[in-house]
């Protein structure tokens, strides 16, 4: 199959009901023209020889087809103050419930995984220095953890270009940046120290457990490429990870309605947050 | 700044000894239930001690942790575990069974003939959804079957579902053959034609 | 005949041909339908959007339709007074009686005709007024 060619409406529909399925991605009749080009890209990318045995590669998960697929139509850069909605609610909401039952000078714990190159953990500190009033009264511990050793080096380094930057003021780069040159910019180091980071395979409980447990966790884009064993493996390697009633935040598209019945669904300043239940009922 | 620097080691959520796994399994609190049946499985009596463990526990929480667990073995007989609960005439027992069996498809796999030849029409229904974890051709093969010999409706609609994802124009004869079966049922005729629209657009 | 147009059902089921026929009987009608897979889905969205109506199954993956009315239930109002329409292949009185007991206001079981579910989301809007 070339590029020149298009799908039908039933093909279209199979795949955005599979999509559904799986990742809980609603790709309607509205997004059809842009969905259907990207769908065809892959279809070249992957050699296949018609819709149909594309769709049946997608389905067999054969790698990560699904997450390729995803990501030909999804803005997958990762840059500061991404989804500042949920920083939003997490200085907004979040840590307020959190803190009803922590007095000034506990520790709040926060964990971001996966953290890719650090921008993650640093916008939430920047975040909460910047907006959350409360930020001098408590010990906050920011820790960033991935799979990828290579991204935790360059995160521990802090060092970002200016793509990554683009959604901060140039007051905010001023006051936790310093140049590095025209085209670098470097975490000041007071903040550097602040961000703890780990290497963490999240379906590996020996390697989740050492990170303990957090009041919020931030985890973007992950689960929702796992297969399902290894979806449950995960879900409950965050519960563990979870103080009771700590929250787990996730990406934007996702939900965890294809992932675990584990976790209670809140809802805060129009974000949909997930919270590991405060107590068991007897 | 607030922010606490490199703190040397996280407080640990602590580990169970190994020994005190199977009596914490069937004898613990609830949170203690939950951590042995998620390290269960690194003992040797792994498969009779979740066994007894399911038939006991009424938790949510450490059921699915228990399922989860069989999942992890993956076995033939860890399936067969899992199998009855989808009989449960509790609904979230079944949910949770079934998504279990999704979580082990080769395992599971193993099992699926037979399901999809149960006496019980609930059980076939469920089993259909089962098939769609398979490799696509072994799905629409077993449920081509089971639609040419299935009187129930809603199994037919079941495994019309998953075909319309994994069908292909083998599957569309007994589509049509189904849909002569049911003539008093609109929803199995709009879910044939849209099953056969979808697989057989080309 | 009522004008339904302004009345928002929330059709949870995880089969797609199922949901897709139950929304043309709905939307033929005028009423404003959105989809959920399972439970869970549907929480999320009755946490995000008003509704008039659920119209729920039994069976689904991670969250069930009788978890889902308990949960649905328990919250506040107005979110936990939304009318709900249980389905179910299952004709066994076990899920009926389970879904009477978690506070269904009916149950219909499938195959379900388009006229019959477009009648029953009828009523249940105009009582939810």
């Amino acid at each position: 199959m070339d590029d020149t060619q298009q799908i039908t409406e039933d093909e279209f529909k199979r795949l955005a009901d599979f999509l559904y399925r799986r990742t809980g991605m609603v790709f309607t009749e509205t997004k059809r023209y842009y969905v259907e080009r990207r769908i065809i890209e892959r279809i070249v990318a992957t050699s296949s020889r018609s819709f149909a045995g594309y769709f049946a590669y997608l389905r067999s998960e054969t790698r990560n087809e699904v997450e390729h697929l995803i990501n030909a139509f999804t803005v997958n850069e990762t840059y500061f103050y991404r989804e500042d909605h949920q920083l939003a609610c997490l200085s907004s909401d979040l840590l307020k419930e959190r803190v009803t039952a922590k007095r000034p000078g506990d520790t709040i714990r926060i964990w971001s995984v996966p953290c890719s190159t650090g921008e993650e953990p640093y916008s939430i500190a920047i975040w909460l220095l910047e907006n959350w009033k409360d930020v001098d009264a408590y010990d906050i511990e920011i820790v960033g953890s991935d799979i990828d050793t290579r991204v935790l080096e360059a995160a521990a380094e802090g060092i970002f270009g200016k793509r990554a930057l683009m959604r901060l003021s140039p007051e905010l780069i001023e006051r936790y940046f310093h140049g590095l040159d025209d085209e670098r910019w470097q975490i000041l180091e007071d903040l550097r120290q602040s961000v703890r980071f780990s290497r963490v395979n999240l379906i590996e409980t020996k390697e989740t457990r050492p990170q303990g447990r957090f009041d919020v966790i931030f985890c973007r884009n992950v689960l929702i490429y796992f297969d399902d064993e290894s979806r449950r493996i995960a879900a409950e390697n965050l519960y563990d990870n979870l103080l009771p009633g700590g929250f787990i935040c996730l990406g934007h598209t996702e939900s965890m309605s294809r992932i675990s019945p584990l976790f209670e669904v809140c809802r805060y300043s129009g974000a949909i947050v997930y919270r590991r239940p405060q107590e068991l009922r007897a | 700044m607030p922010l606490i620097r490199k703190p040397a080691s996280p407080p640990e959520t602590p580990a169970p000894d190994d020994r005190n796994i199977a009596e914490m399994l069937i004898e613990g609190s609830d949170d203690e239930r939950w951590t042995a049946a998620r390290r269960t499985t690194l003992l040797p009596e792994a498969l009779p001690l979740l066994t007894t463990a399911l038939s006991k526990e009424r938790i949510a929480r450490v059921r699915e942790a228990i399922f989860t667990a069989l999942a992890k073995m993956g076995s033939s007989e860890s399936a067969a575990v899992i199998i009855p609960y989808l009989r449960s005439d509790d609904a979230a027992q079944r949910t949770a069974a079934l998504d279990a069996l999704r979580a082990m498809p080769g395992a599971a796999a193993v099992h699926l003939p037979g399901l999809l030849k149960d006496a019980d029409a609930d059980v076939r229904l469920l089993a259909c959804e089962i098939a769609r974890v398979l490799p696509a051709d072994d799905a629409s093969r077993l449920l081509e079957e089971l639609i040419e010999r299935e009187l129930n409706p809603n199994v037919c609609a079941a495994a019309i579902e998953v075909l319309a994802e994994t069908g292909t124009a083998a599957s569309l004869k007994v589509l049509g053959q189904c849909a002569t079966r049911f003539p008093e049922e609109p929803f199995l005729a709009f879910a044939i034609k849209t099953a056969r629209d979808r697989i057989g657009s080309r | 005949m009522s004008d339904y147009s302004k009345k928002r059902v929330l059709v949870i089921d995880d089969a797609a041909l199922v949901r897709t026929y139950y929304r043309s009987a709905l939307e033929a009608r005028g009423f404003v339908v959105e989809e959920a897979l399972n439970g869970l889905e549907g929480l999320e969205k009755v946490l995000l959007q008003a509704f008039d109506l659920a119209i729920v199954d039994v069976n689904m993956p991670q969250m069930d339709g009788i978890t889902f009315l308990h949960t649905l239930r328990s919250k506040e109002l107005p979110i936990s007074g939304i009318p709900v329409l249980v389905t179910s292949t299952e004709s066994g009185m076990q899920d009926m009686a389970a879904a009477r007991r978690a506070g269904a206001n009916y149950y219909l079981v499938k195959p379900i005709k388009q006229e019959t579910l477009a009648e029953y989301a009828a009523i249940f809007c105009g009582a939810a007024r």
